[in-house]
């Protein structure tokens, strides 16, 4: 899905039916198209504004956050070279080694959840023929709140007063702000409610550009639904599942907004996640610790990226 | 009706926030002189659009947010037509490139991108943030762009081409208005980031062009209004219900990994 032998990629969603246009596109007629691209270095000339400005905002920035993360910054005229005690310090803590399992785990929990229930719903709402329209606008609701907000909303909905959950949960003893892994279950809730869209759009793109001949050739062989799913429609969403990952993998392993206003790390650390570390440094002006925290953070976020990049080609070609 | 239950739950887990919060905007939270709490009605909507610090915030989102998109849709439509088009030396790099962009953590860049802007000007206003904004939201503009314009038979160039049209005006004649399906989905998911998004629109506005995100924080207090913080927060999803009207029956195309 991701790359042919000339190294670039057929995805799923780029192979979708053009509702407007039917018959614009298909994999043949874009297979053949791909044979005739023609290779020719000026299309760089093209590149280079966006290269323009993804330099300037993004590879000035992180240069700069990795210089200071070797230096002592106290205002930005007095600034000590420190070398690598910043990261030695974090490395070395285990106050570090706590929060990075917790955010790792919480990646994995938020994935396995949101991944696989991404994928029930775009195939529930692709049975679903014009309604998946409504279906689609409904999970992308959560998608336009401010994320500040979303936390808000929560807190409002299960306020034991005022809420419309509330007295119920406080019925069944849900104590969020005092037992841990009821704040765990609560942060990965609003997590679900405001990214579930994004999987389930990105999901449902790259089921419904599977043509029907396939799942009717499936069904005269007599395939599971199992079957069917893993030998024909995983493929075919394979491109979509990955970026949704790899988004989904960084946002949640960063979270921030949520779990800040939920607990502030509480219930004595058990939700204190990575960033949450990285907040208080940036909050307490310890500079030169929080960019040499940053640096980690940005190296582990490229690690996880690079490999999976690496795995993907890997198993493409 | 497995399927219908599944469904039903669905909508309530997405509407259950979102009810609960249009209910308390419709309600009076806070004890007034003349209205008693739990009153039903307009007046938080009144009062945030009589609060020229809201609506000043709901201008500010409202500029950056469509800088963003022009900045984004402009500089993603050539380097996506590049894409589609050609092979070249290093374009599986830059692919990894604008992969790697989009997902480094906007918590890692807040510290020197806020020195930087500083010693440009761009603090405390909207171009700042749209360009910041940019970093997340140029390489998903690519990789939709590029989806779409693939999609378009070569045949739509050569034709332009031997027209006699130009670069220039094959884009704005041919190659835009064959890809303006796509061009709808690129500005959504911008919109939907540069909206909602919160860690640069903090530290870029430090004395002034708060956005809506902003001013909806400073409503939190000693003695918070929630009525109103909701009331706030209702009209701020207002563009973003328009937007996925508008771009509803092409949101199914998405993106996916491009590597």
């Amino acid at each position: 899905m991701f790359s042919d032998g000339g190294g670039r990629a057929l995805t799923g969603a780029g192979a979708a039916p053009w509702p407007r246009q039917p018959g614009l596109t298909s994999r043949p007629h874009e297979r053949r198209l791909r044979r005739m691209a023609p290779h020719d270095n000026r299309a760089w000339f093209l590149l280079v504004p966006a290269l323009t400005l993804l330099g300037v905002v993004g590879a000035l920035p992180l240069l700069a956050v990795f210089n200071y993360g070797f230096h002592d910054i106290f205002t930005l005229k007095d600034v000590h070279w420190v070398g690598a005690d910043w990261f030695a310090d974090i490395l070395g803590s285990d106050r570090f080694v706590a929060s990075l399992g917790r955010s790792l785990l919480f990646s994995t929990l938020a994935l396995g959840i949101q991944v696989p229930l991404g994928i029930a719903v775009a195939m529930l709402l692709l049975g679903q023929g014009k309604g998946a329209v409504w279906g689609l606008m409904l999970v992308a609701l959560p998608l336009v709140v401010p994320w500040n907000m979303i936390p808000m909303l929560w807190l409002g909905l299960i306020n034991s007063d005022s809420g419309l959950l509330g007295p119920g949960l406080a019925a069944i003893g849900f104590d969020w702000k005092f037992t841990g892994w009821h704040t765990w279950a609560l942060i990965l809730a609003v997590d679900t409610w405001h990214w579930l869209g994004l999987v389930v759009v990105l999901a449902y793109a790259g089921l419904s550009a599977i043509p029907d001949a396939y799942r009717q050739a499936a069904a005269i062989d007599g395939a599971s639904r199992w079957a069917v799913f893993r030998h024909i429609e995983l493929p075919k969403i394979a491109g979509a599942l990955a970026i949704v990952f790899l988004l989904r993998f960084v946002d949640s392993f960063m979270i921030y907004t949520e779990a800040f206003a939920i607990n502030a790390g509480g219930p004595s650390d058990a939700t204190r996640f990575l960033s949450l570390e990285l907040g208080e440094e940036i909050k307490g002006f310890s500079y030169g610790q929080a960019a040499a925290r940053a640096t980690l953070y940005f190296l582990i976020v490229l690690a996880v990226v690079w490999a999976f990049v690496a795995a993907t080609r890997e198993r493409e070609a | 009706m497995m399927r219908r239950l599944a469904l039903l739950a669905l909508a309530g887990f997405i509407l259950l926030p979102l009810a609960q919060a249009v209910i308390l905007s419709f309600t009076v939270t806070l004890p007034d002189v003349e209205l008693a709490q739990g009153t039903v009605g307009l007046m938080n909507y009144s009062a945030v659009l009589a609060d020229s610090a809201l609506r000043a915030a709901m201008v500010n989102s409202g500029i950056y947010v469509v800088l963003n998109v022009v900045f984004c849709i402009a500089l993603a439509l050539p380097a996506a037509y590049a894409l589609a088009r050609f092979r070249f030396l290093g374009d599986r790099h830059f692919l990894l490139v604008i992969l790697v962009f989009r997902v480094t953590p906007p918590v890692v860049l807040s510290l020197p991108i806020f020195i930087l802007f500083s010693q440009f000007g761009l603090v405390n206003s909207p171009v700042g943030i749209a360009l910041v904004h940019c970093l997340f939201n140029l390489p998903v503009a690519i990789w939709i762009l590029e989806s779409f314009i693939r999609a378009v038979p070569r045949e739509l160039d050569e034709t332009a081409f031997l027209d006699g049209h130009s670069g220039p005006s094959f884009f704005f004649y041919h190659l835009i208005p064959a890809i303006a399906p796509g061009i709808g989905v690129a500005a959504f998911f911008c919109f939907i980031f540069s909206w909602v998004e919160v860690v640069f629109a903090r530290i870029l506005t430090v004395t002034g062009g708060k956005p809506i995100t902003m001013a909806l924080q400073a409503m939190f207090g000693f003695q918070t209004d929630i009525g109103m913080v909701m009331a706030m927060t209702c009209l701020s999803l207002v563009p973003g219900v328009v937007m996925i009207w508008f771009v509803r029956n092409h949101l199914a195309r998405g993106f996916s990994l491009r590597a």
